[in-house]
């Protein structure tokens, strides 16, 4: 994701902010919209960070629906029982009808069935990753309340099989995370392997915060494959990685968008990274993925790197975005319906700040659809609120990554398609 | 006003279901003396044994049997019943510190065990795909939050009416007898190893009771509700109201989710902006203060056991305080 920013991308900024300063006047009323959030852990802080930047950046543009918006903001702790709680407060106390997150998907779950598909609350989930969210769409059990912007675990496998057919692996031997992202992604990428001919030789789990790995790599490392495929963190994907060439496994490797850290790259050592390929997805080739960036960097003096920040700033965005096409005093149910008009393919296409909201409202008061251009590609959803996204192929680099390949959105659809 | 009503009911239902499992708790170690640390996995076997038995089918792991709602939950009951029989005969001859070590070694291969087992519970995904009880007779609004808070409530009262009876029985001087010396017990002719396993039993029954109405509360659980905090916030409950008293026990439970709950929403609603995003810490350290407090400066909870002294020849007495 190592996007430089353009000048494009200074001159959308500064416009954004000229608008700022004219548009935010003359609202007399405030909506409320939740958010769920587990602040009170340190990667769950600048997700709720990035949801009110782009509360911020909406309000500067005189906010959604003709009334100023208040994210009101709510931990989890982690606990489905608290978020499960906050989520009905908000719901009951502060009259929300629109609900951002969970970010855990055993927290996300519970909040769905419980709190809002029987009140009528659009939930949307910025990094909520399981695939039973799927099915719960499929069963017609989530009333179309329920979207997410994590696109990352159908599109990542995909690609991740994708990059072992090109580089002509015959067998790749499967190192994941023990939690349902993990477990997912080992699923997942056993389907996509078989259907591009590539044979899974063994498929092991990775407890978190284990001083060593042995045991596991040893499994994976007598299994003699062409390549190592990690679905792994940077922390213990340093270790395994590390024991893995100690043992002598390959240096062909595969990694998951996970591993895309510089903490990673240093700890195990580029010299041993030669022949290790990465996937993710991508920003858009847009103006508006340079535009939040630049808007981020502004704002937080830091690159939107941490995990969910692209998602949770997406999430926000297309939430208000629809409560601005489905009009004053929507329900949660209007405004979902209303999703398919901020991101229709055939819109015009707006940008992700203030500019492209206040370009936004235009069209959707003459009665056009919009194409929402955001931080983590052209979001599009399908009948089940899942995303698909443009997706990348890259390696490591001194200076951070290198792009390999760009598969743009229809491509990835494409590729997608014929692995099934 | 409605929506006022309606959080209540929830927040209602949720201690209410807290409160059945502090009264399980209150059996095992306020009236026996057993340090069960892994309250959570006997919770968490009554909570999945009701949605596996009582859900629809799943792909890929057990379950859909859809049995009859008071059938799942029984066997919910049965299969915490069932866990800490085995884990009372393996362990139950420890003391103390030592069966606390235990049974959390117990709780946390038990989260582990549904993490991995994809095949018994869909692992890390958790157990979906349950049809709440006569959802489809009372819709899914405020309605039905109201007639399931009856509900539970009315088990709370069961399970609050059973215990006192079980409590003041001679069984219950028995349990009292075998917490406060086990050697005396044993002199005067009881078992205490057999009656020690049936109260630990007992109490974990309640406790599974108590996981089944959460899981049907949610319709879905997974290992994330089955984590060591649940055991840590059900002591909590249990100290802070009084252990030894169910009365304690309860208004425990309700005191500390409420402050729980309640520090949550005060911090959302007026703290500063720019705290708001560090009021899930500032939530922890309020939560973690009233605790140490309350084990500093009344032990013996809000609600302290009363001590019943039983005389011969005269009526029973009741006498306050340790």
């Amino acid at each position: 994701m190592s996007i430089v920013k353009t000048m494009g991308a200074t001159a959308a900024l500064a416009f954004g902010m000229s608008v700022l300063a004219g548009a935010a006047q003359a609202q007399d009323c405030t909506t409320k919209i939740g958010a769920v959030l587990p602040t009170s852990v340190d990667w769950g802080r600048p997700i709720a960070e990035t949801a009110q930047f782009a509360v911020d950046q909406v309000n500067a543009a005189g906010g959604a629906a003709g009334c100023e918006i208040e994210m009101v903001l709510r931990d989890t702790q982690v606990d489905p029982k608290v978020g499960v709680d906050a989520a009905k407060a908000l719901v009951d106390l502060e009259g929300v009808n629109v609900l951002l997150g969970a970010v855990s998907s055993g927290v996300s779950m519970p909040i769905l069935t419980s709190v809002t598909v029987p009140s009528g609350v659009l939930q949307m989930s910025c990094c909520s990753s399981s695939t039973a969210f799927t099915g719960l769409a499929t069963e017609g059990k989530t009333g179309g309340l329920w979207y997410r912007t994590f696109a990352t675990t159908g599109v990542q496998s995909a690609v991740g099989a994708k990059v072992a057919a090109d580089q002509g692996y015959k067998s790749v031997a499967v190192l994941y995370k023990n939690d349902d992202w993990g477990q997912d992604m080992a699923r997942l990428i056993a389907t996509d392997f078989a259907a591009v001919g590539v044979e899974v030789t063994a498929s092991v789990a990775i407890n978190d915060g284990q001083p060593s790995y042995r045991a596991e790599v040893t499994e994976a490392v007598t299994s003699q494959p062409d390549a190592l495929y990690l679905a792994l963190y940077p922390a213990e994907g340093t270790a395994a990685v590390r024991e893995w060439l100690s043992l002598g496994g390959t240096q062909n490797m595969i990694l998951a968008n996970s591993l895309k850290s510089d903490e990673f790259r240093d700890n195990v050592g580029l010299q041993y990274l030669g022949s290790a390929l990465g996937t993710d997805t991508a920003s858009p080739r847009s103006e508006s993925a340079d535009a939040f960036r630049a808007a981020y960097q502004e704002r937080f003096a830091s690159e939107p790197n941490g995990p969910g920040l692209a998602n949770s700033y997406d999430a926000a965005m297309i939430v208000l975005l629809a409560m601005e096409a489905a009009g004053k005093d929507a329900s949660g149910a209007d405004v979902a319906a209303a999703i398919v008009r901020v991101t229709d393919p055939d819109g015009t296409p707006v940008s992700a700040d203030t500019a492209g909201f206040t370009a936004a409202k235009e069209v959707l008061a003459s009665g056009g659809n919009v194409m929402f251009q955001g931080a983590t590609g052209n979001v599009r959803f399908d009948a089940n609120g899942d995303v698909s996204a443009p997706a990348v192929i890259w390696s490591f680099s001194d200076a951070g990554t290198d792009e390999v390949e760009f598969m743009s959105l229809n491509d990835v659809d494409a590729f997608m398609a014929s692995l099934k | 006003m409605i929506g006022v009503f309606s959080y209540l009911i929830f927040f209602a239902t949720t201690a209410s279901i807290l409160a059945i499992a502090v009264l399980g708790l209150n059996l095992q170690w306020g009236n026996t003396g057993l340090f069960n640390g892994g309250v959570v996995a006997f919770f968490g076997a009554g909570a999945y044994g009701t949605l596996i038995l009582g859900g629809t089918a799943q792909a890929g792991h057990l379950g859909g049997f859809g049995l009859f709602y008071p059938l799942a939950l029984l066997g919910g009951m049965a299969a915490a019943g069932l866990m800490a029989w085995v884990v009372g005969l393996l362990t139950l001859r420890l003391r103390h510190d030592y069966l606390a070590i235990a049974t959390f070694g117990v709780a946390v291969a038990f989260e582990n065990l549904m993490r991995n087992a994809e095949w018994l519970a869909g692992g890390a995904k958790g157990v979906r795909g349950f049809e709440r009880p006569l959802r489809a007779a009372l819709g899914d609004g405020f309605i039905y939050n109201l007639f399931f808070f009856v509900v539970v409530l009315l088990i709370l009262i069961a399970t609050y009416m059973f215990l006192e009876r079980l409590v003041a029985s001679p069984f219950g001087r028995l349990l009292r007898a075998i917490r406060e010396d086990e050697e005396a017990a044993r002199s005067l002719g009881k078992n205490p190893a057999r009656i020690r396993l049936m109260a630990f039993v007992t109490g974990s029954v309640i406790l599974g009771l108590a996981g089944g109405l959460y899981g049907t509360f949610y319709a879905f659980v997974s290992p994330q509700d089955v984590l060591p905090t649940l055991t840590f916030q059900i002591w909590a409950m249990l100290i802070v109201g009084g252990a030894g008293n169910n009365r304690g026990a309860i208004f425990g439970a309700f005191l500390i989710w409420g402050a729980w709950t309640l520090s949550g929403w005060a911090l959302s609603r007026f703290a500063p902006v720019d705290v708001q995003l560090y009021t899930g810490s500032v939530q922890f350290i309020l939560i973690g203060s009233v605790i140490v407090g309350m084990l500093m400066w009344r032990p013996q909870g809000f609600l302290p056991e009363r001590l019943v002294v039983s005389q011969r020849g005269k009526p029973q007495q009741t006498q306050q305080g340790e």
